[in-house]
């Protein structure tokens, strides 16, 4: 007799490859997994970049962050800001696409527990996010003059506890969503916020005072950091020691707070019969 | 024939109002239009912050490049044309998808109403959205950032932004032409809006753009639109000035527009042959 556990796990990876199947259905939106980013972030923020650099140097970036390695800065960036991605709109926004097609009261029906479609989700969203940055990272170094060190495997962890703290994201995400309804523009500007304000796009250091603390309290900041610092030798935010312990600590605080969240709003909108309103 | 035209005036009035009430149901949306204006562009304020490094010799490449010391200015106006491109692609034509996916489209054809008001009615109500948004950008590259604009440069904007119009509209219905043919246009939107956003210096001075990237971005009206907004309000430029900008725009415009028409009855005639309007 298998245990629980093992079922509940056995469920994740079944919904991961039902969700995977549906996006190898859908080639061009994986091809969008790559070049959204690419046109949307990458380029406009390279040619800003290339705006301010003197004599072909990012000499700016090199005073605020230690590296005048623009291309690289950005493209390790865009690894962070897709796994947050992923929290917020493969685990999290998909009950609200099942909400609209009129299946979530089936799936809940299910012997499988609700909070197994978020980790089935979350499989699949992160193994796509996984070969979208990798495919960019090497467009990046191939063409856009990005150079990664080797330093780069020993951030791995991070982004191994990054993806973890993203499940718990996902959970409180998810929450919202069930009971927002509409939850379109809360996931959009959430989503863009949280990647922003983890230095996804630029050094922590540039945001205004009255933000900065939040940075510090996000588990993908140390993710991204710790990410550039081995592999650009950038400066560190705190001592890397510390911040791989504040991001395993936040990290384990996320899944534990968000599957809390998660299963009280479960149980509320059970009691409530809203599951199927939208 | 002037009862024809009043009634299709009435038809286009209609049609924008009809527009304002489907965006007056769904609220969120109004909290994006206050959002987004002000996060997006306030997001690269600080990418540049990070780029710039309180570094003085990285700070004047920028202002030698752009032609303006105005970091804040020049990003806003760049996203602020983004997002009301970004509304004209995606407005008429998904407007048109709506009808088609909600089986309205065929009803809406059959009335005695000209195509024109079809094809431009929607975008009608996306004007008012597009000032809105101007003006938001504008209070508060004022009154939060510091920015000097006084009213006669806010007039030249309203020109600039006047001559605009029909080139960015002329896009977007080129692209509900585009719905009714292969009845699915994100892809195509995607890659156009890609090609804007590389090209016509949003965020950055087409300068930094190799020599072929440059004639491309010159052959794009976005890149004059956001050029002139840039000169009347952060360089001071008088209109006079910005007339062969100008110019191209109108020019443009006219030929988007006709372009736009002619698609459009040519798509209209093959959807009907082939009797593939509701079709999707």
């Amino acid at each position: 007799m298998m245990g629980d556990r093992t079922l509940e796990l056995l469920s994740a990876w079944a919904i991961a490859r039902k969700e995977l199947l549906t996006q190898l259905r859908y080639p061009l939106q994986l091809f969008t997994e790559v070049a959204q980013p690419l046109y949307q972030f990458l380029v406009p923020a390279l040619l800003l970049g290339a705006s301010f650099a003197v004599a072909g140097r990012a000499v700016g970036l090199e005073a605020m962050t230690g590296t005048d390695n623009l291309a690289g800065y950005l493209f390790l960036g865009v690894i962070v800001g897709g796994m947050v991605g992923t929290a917020f709109w493969d685990m999290a926004f998909s009950f609200k696409r099942e909400m609209d097609v009129g299946t979530l009261e089936q799936t809940w029906l299910s012997p499988t527990r609700p909070e197994t479609f978020v980790l089935g989700r979350a499989i699949s969203g992160g193994l796509i996010s996984v070969g979208a940055s990798a495919v960019l990272v090497l467009l990046g170094m191939a063409f856009f003059g990005a150079e990664v060190g080797e330093g780069l495997w020993l951030a791995l962890p991070a982004l191994l506890l990054a993806m973890a703290s993203m499940v718990g994201i996902g959970y409180l995400v998810a929450s919202a969503c069930l009971m927002l309804r509409e939850p379109n523009f809360f996931v959009d500007a959430t989503n863009f916020l949280f990647a922003m304000i983890s230095g996804v796009a630029f050094p922590v250091a540039v945001l205004p005072w009255f933000i900065k603390p939040v940075a510090y309290i996000l588990p993908t900041t140390y993710a991204v950091d710790l990410l550039r610092v081995y592999a650009l030798g950038t400066r560190p935010l705190l001592d890397p020691a510390l911040e791989w312990v504040a991001l395993a600590v936040l990290s384990a605080v996320m899944i534990v707070v968000g599957r809390i969240v998660f299963r009280r709003t479960e149980h509320r909108m059970r009691v409530r019969g809203t599951l199927g309103q939208h | 024939m002037t009862a024809s035209l009043v009634a299709d005036l009435h038809a286009f009035a209609a049609a924008g109002v009809k527009e304002f009430r489907i965006l007056r149901r769904y609220p969120t949306l109004f909290l994006g239009f206050l959002f987004w204006p002000i996060v997006l562009p306030f997001s690269y304020v600080l990418q540049a912050r990070g780029f710039a490094g309180g570094n003085a010799a990285a700070e004047a490449a920028f202002a030698t490049r752009a032609g303006t010391a105005d970091v804040v200015g020049f990003l806003f106006l760049g996203f602020t044309a983004y997002m009301w491109i970004s509304m004209i692609l995606w407005g008429p034509g998904t407007a048109l998808r709506t009808e088609q996916v909600r089986g309205s489209l065929e009803a809406l054809f059959l009335t005695p109403a000209s195509r024109l008001v079809i094809l431009f009615g929607p975008a009608f109500s996306q004007i008012v959205w597009a000032l809105y948004m101007f003006g938001l950008v504008g209070i508060a590259m004022v009154f939060v950032f510091g920015i000097d604009i006084g009213l006669v440069e806010a007039i030249r904007a309203l020109v600039i932004i006047a001559v605009a119009t029909p080139a960015l509209y002329g896009m977007g219905a080129l692209f509900a032409s585009v719905v009714l043919r292969f009845g699915e246009v994100g892809a195509l939107v995607q890659t156009v809006r890609g090609i804007f956003t590389a090209f016509c210096g949003m965020t950055f001075p087409i300068i930094v753009l190799p020599e072929w990237g440059r004639a491309v971005a010159l052959a794009l009206p976005p890149t004059y639109l956001i050029g002139g907004l840039r000169s009347a309000l952060l360089a001071g430029a008088d209109l006079v000035s910005l007339i062969p900008d100008m110019a191209f725009l109108l020019a443009s415009g006219l030929f988007l527009c006709a372009a736009a028409v002619v698609a459009f009855r040519s798509t209209e005639r093959y959807a009907r042959r082939g009797g593939s309007l509701a079709q999707y």
